[in-house]
């Protein structure tokens, strides 16, 4: 397998599947960048395209697409708290605050340097363990995803901070949310009110756009006049080798977010937002200064962005080996596979080596030239946008969520939906709700139910099936710890504090 | 000599009429996203459609996702049948989602082409499953009724009725796992999370290692698996497959048909094209105009039987 590895690197610097990589990527971060417009949503527009070219200049485009796209989520992030992709969220907790430091520059080169890391880590893992950790993946389940979901949401509720009984709200809208559309059984319709167009449920990126971007696009509009505080005279700009340094201290982050992320990104449907939640909540778990955390803390953003990355090329294992993808990329980019006649399966990797290994170089190249792309171009290009007036960068804003929605399957009812979501989301930001929970609850409660109800069919109704092995019962301890363990700590401490 | 004018100009007006089309695009509606199997079908058979339209034709493949297919059927079956909206068109799938909901078409909606593709459905466990032979899975689905849990790709759906059928013709109950799509269901049988399932052979193709396919649900053994036998040697009486043809909507004028059939069928002949669709993994079944209306016919009241005894919501 490792010759085959070598054998298919030559094929990867034909300068047309290089070329590939690098259009890719830069594309993706253009992509990611923009509010509305998604990794899954470019790669789905290109993959017909692609029908008549090379596979490996199908498949290189799409590997920058899908390593740039995840770090350009990070720059409407940390300049506008607008998440550019669903991954990017928990980017936002530190890297705006950054901004609004005038550390805005800084921010991105974090955001840059440890996107770059995780994707290397990731494309490494896809590279020389993907046979190994479809095992792993076989290991799950329906009751085991169940958990694995369950844990998930209980993690967002009650580590991200705040008042877990508004999160816990939060994520009951979010959960709620995925149950529109037809049931995952018998496909039945719920909320769907007779809409043809909700049958299929809510798309994510209807919903991100809807809550995250119109919020603030409505705060640069209501008050025109006020110059705005992140400028890029005050970006901070420095070059990225004076920027190293600083980053030192962050390698531990770095090696728990990409463990994570791969993990995440392996594991049927979870994907890039929770492991940049569950990357961000240990990072901060484990600080020495947790308290700064949130109000502009670099090793935030580093843990966010780590991990977001760390999930690209680990989500196409369970792609290329089973056909299951680990993200909703990688279930388009196993669409682009298929238009080249590569079938998933381990006969993939007998049949057509030089391309799936090629496929797997062009990974690790993509995320290395991040570093050299996404910096310079994040921070010379799109960091300027924030020099126009204000009234104009929130129009410019708005219409690029109009026609990222629309375009997302060409009609007006998705675009209504994301206004009625921006007015939720204004509502919920004015009153202090936090928004993640809603993310990750459409992510995860649509997974949730599917499985649970899957399980239950698997054990004829007896609710045992959910706890019959190690994996399933690992999870709910791990579930258990999330929601009583800050109580206990807190008491722990009080008690300290009396005594 | 009016006569004969009158003929030449009608023949000529004949003539113009009938080299006029394809005068603009034509297009085939995927109901399914880039990237499916379904869709790349329609994507191989575009490209040779073009040529054997010629002229400069072109065929465009136009995806419309959404509602298991429901979106694109039901545009094409409202399109006008002038030739430029064709369609694919899965069966069992399309007419069995006319069973268990309001759709607006039926059966008689369509004027069936031509079909390119049919994959038969299996019973395949995972290689390290108990079960050496379909014998041995139906005796312990007997003695422990519904025991033996089958995954399938969707209620309503192939699968779904491969499963019904192969109860039926056993007398054996089986409890009925509805994944989503085949991969999931394939992964849990190979993670021996069910002990069966009812994928399609094409499905088990690219896992020689790890599945084991214990009978084909075909007349006939598949010259891809000549190993494996079919349900019906082995006594059970059972077929189901999942069909991919090309369709237009109803009312097609018989010039315009024609000239679709026969340059369809001309796709089909071309070697090019079979060693494409052999690539793809396509088992080609190549059945045109009424051949294909029967077939459609046919599943349209398995559909309606299965739906009427065993309703799946």
């Amino acid at each position: 397998m490792y010759s085959d590895l070598l054998h298919a690197l030559p094929d990867v610097f034909a300068w047309t599947n290089f070329a590939a990589v690098v259009i890719g990527v830069i594309a993706g971060i253009v992509v990611g960048a923009m509010p509305g417009l998604s990794a899954t949503m470019a790669i789905s527009v290109l993959v017909p395209f692609t029908f008549g070219l090379e596979p490996l200049v199908a498949l290189g485009l799409m590997a920058g697409i899908y390593n740039g796209a995840m770090y350009g989520g990070a720059i409407p992030a940390v300049l506008l708290r607008i998440p550019g992709t669903p991954a990017a969220v928990a980017t936002t907790f530190d890297g705006y605050p950054m901004a609004q430091k005038g550390e805005g520059g800084f921010a991105l080169q974090v955001a840059v340097v440890s996107s770059a890391f995780g994707g290397i880590a990731s494309a490494f893992a896809l590279m020389l363990l993907a046979p190994p950790l479809s095992k792993v993946t076989l290991l799950f389940g329906p009751s085991e995803v169940f958990w694995v979901a369950v844990f998930g949401l209980a993690s967002i509720i009650f580590l991200l901070g705040g008042n877990p009984v508004k999160g816990l709200i939060s994520a009951c809208f979010g959960v709620f949310v995925s149950v529109i559309g037809s049931d995952p059984i018998y496909g039945n319709d719920r909320f769907t009110f007779g809409q043809l167009e909700m049958l299929d449920g809510i798309n994510i990126v209807i919903l991100l756009v809807g809550l995250y971007a119109l919020p603030p696009v409505i705060d640069l509009l209501e008050t025109p006049l006020k110059t705005d505080g992140v400028s890029s005279s005050k970006l901070g700009t420095q070059s990225l080798w004076k920027a190293l340094p600083r980053m030192k201290s962050f390698w531990k982050t770095w090696l728990r977010g990409s463990f994570l992320g791969i993990w995440i990104g392996i594991l049927p449907g979870a994907g890039g937002s929770m492991a940049a939640f569950m990357s961000y909540n240990e990072a901060r778990r484990t600080s020495k200064h947790p308290e700064k955390w949130g109000e502009g803390e670099p090793e935030g953003v580093a843990a966010a962005e780590v991990a977001n990355n760390a999930d690209t090329a680990s989500a196409l294992i369970p792609a290329l080996t089973l056909g299951i993808p680990g993200t909703a990329v990688a279930a388009v980019m196993l669409g682009g596979l298929l238009v080249h006649g590569l079938q998933p399966g381990p006969m993939l990797f007998r049949d057509n080596p030089d391309i799936v290994f090629g496929f797997m170089w062009q990974f690790l190249f993509g995320a290395i030239l991040l570093v050299l792309l996404g910096g310079s171009l994040a921070t010379n290009s799109f960091a300027r946008l924030l020099n126009l007036p204000r009234p104009l960068l929130g129009s410019v804003i708005i219409v690029l969520m109009l026609i990222g929605v629309y375009s997302i399957h060409g009609r007006m009812f998705d675009v209504y939906l994301m206004l009625g979501f921006g007015a939720i989301g204004w509502v919920m930001d004015r009153l202090k709700f936090p928004l993640p929970p809603v993310v990750l609850g459409l992510i995860l409660g649509g997974f949730a139910e599917e499985n649970l109800r899957l399980a239950l069919r698997i054990g004829r109704g007896d609710p045992m099936i959910l706890f019959q092995n190690t994996t399933s019962l690992i999870l709910v301890a791990l579930t258990i710890a999330v929601v009583v363990g800050p109580t206990l700590k807190k008491r722990y401490i009080d008690s300290r504090k009396k005594a | 000599m009016k006569l004969t004018l009158t003929a030449l100009v009608l023949s000529l007006s004949a003539t113009a009429a009938f080299a006029e089309y394809p005068e603009k695009p034509v297009e085939v509606v995927v109901g399914y996203s880039a990237g499916g199997g379904t869709d790349v079908m329609a994507r191989t058979v575009a490209q040779f459609l073009e040529q054997e339209l010629g002229d400069g034709a072109s065929v465009v493949v136009k995806n419309m996702p959404g509602a298991g297919g429901q979106i694109g059927f039901t545009e094409v079956a409202g399109a006008k049948p002038d030739g430029y909206t064709l369609g694919t068109f899965n069966l069992p799938a399309a007419l069995a989602l006319t069973k268990d909901r309001a759709a607006d078409y039926d059966v008689d909606s369509f004027t069936y082409l031509a079909n390119f593709v049919e994959d038969p459905n299996t019973i395949t466990v995972a290689a390290s499953s108990q079960f050496q032979t379909l014998g041995e899975l139906i005796d312990a689905a007997k003695v422990d009724p519904g025991a033996i849990t089958l995954g399938l790709s969707s209620l309503g759906g192939n699968d779904h009725f491969a499963a019904n059928m192969m109860q039926d013709a056993s007398g054996a109950e089986f409890t009925l796992v509805p994944f989503k799509g085949a991969s999931n269901a394939r992964t849990a049988i190979m993670g021996g999370h069910v002990a069966a399932g009812t994928m399609t052979l094409g499905q088990t193709s690219n896992f020689p290692d790890e599945l084991r396919v214990l009978a084909v649900l075909a007349d006939e053994r598949s010259p891809f698996r000549p190993d494996v036998p079919t349900a019906k040697e082995l006594g059970y009486d059972v077929q189901m497959s999942s069909l991919r043809g090309i369709v237009a909507p109803a009312g097609m004028d018989a010039t315009t048909t024609e000239q679709l059939l026969s340059a369809l069928s001309a796709v089909n002949e071309n070697p090019e094209f079979q060693a494409m669709m052999a690539e793809q993994g396509n088992p080609i079944a190549f059945m045109v105009g009424d051949d294909f209306a029967a077939t459609a016919a046919k599943q349209d009241r398995i559909a309606a039987q299965i739906w009427a005894e065993t309703p799946w919501k």
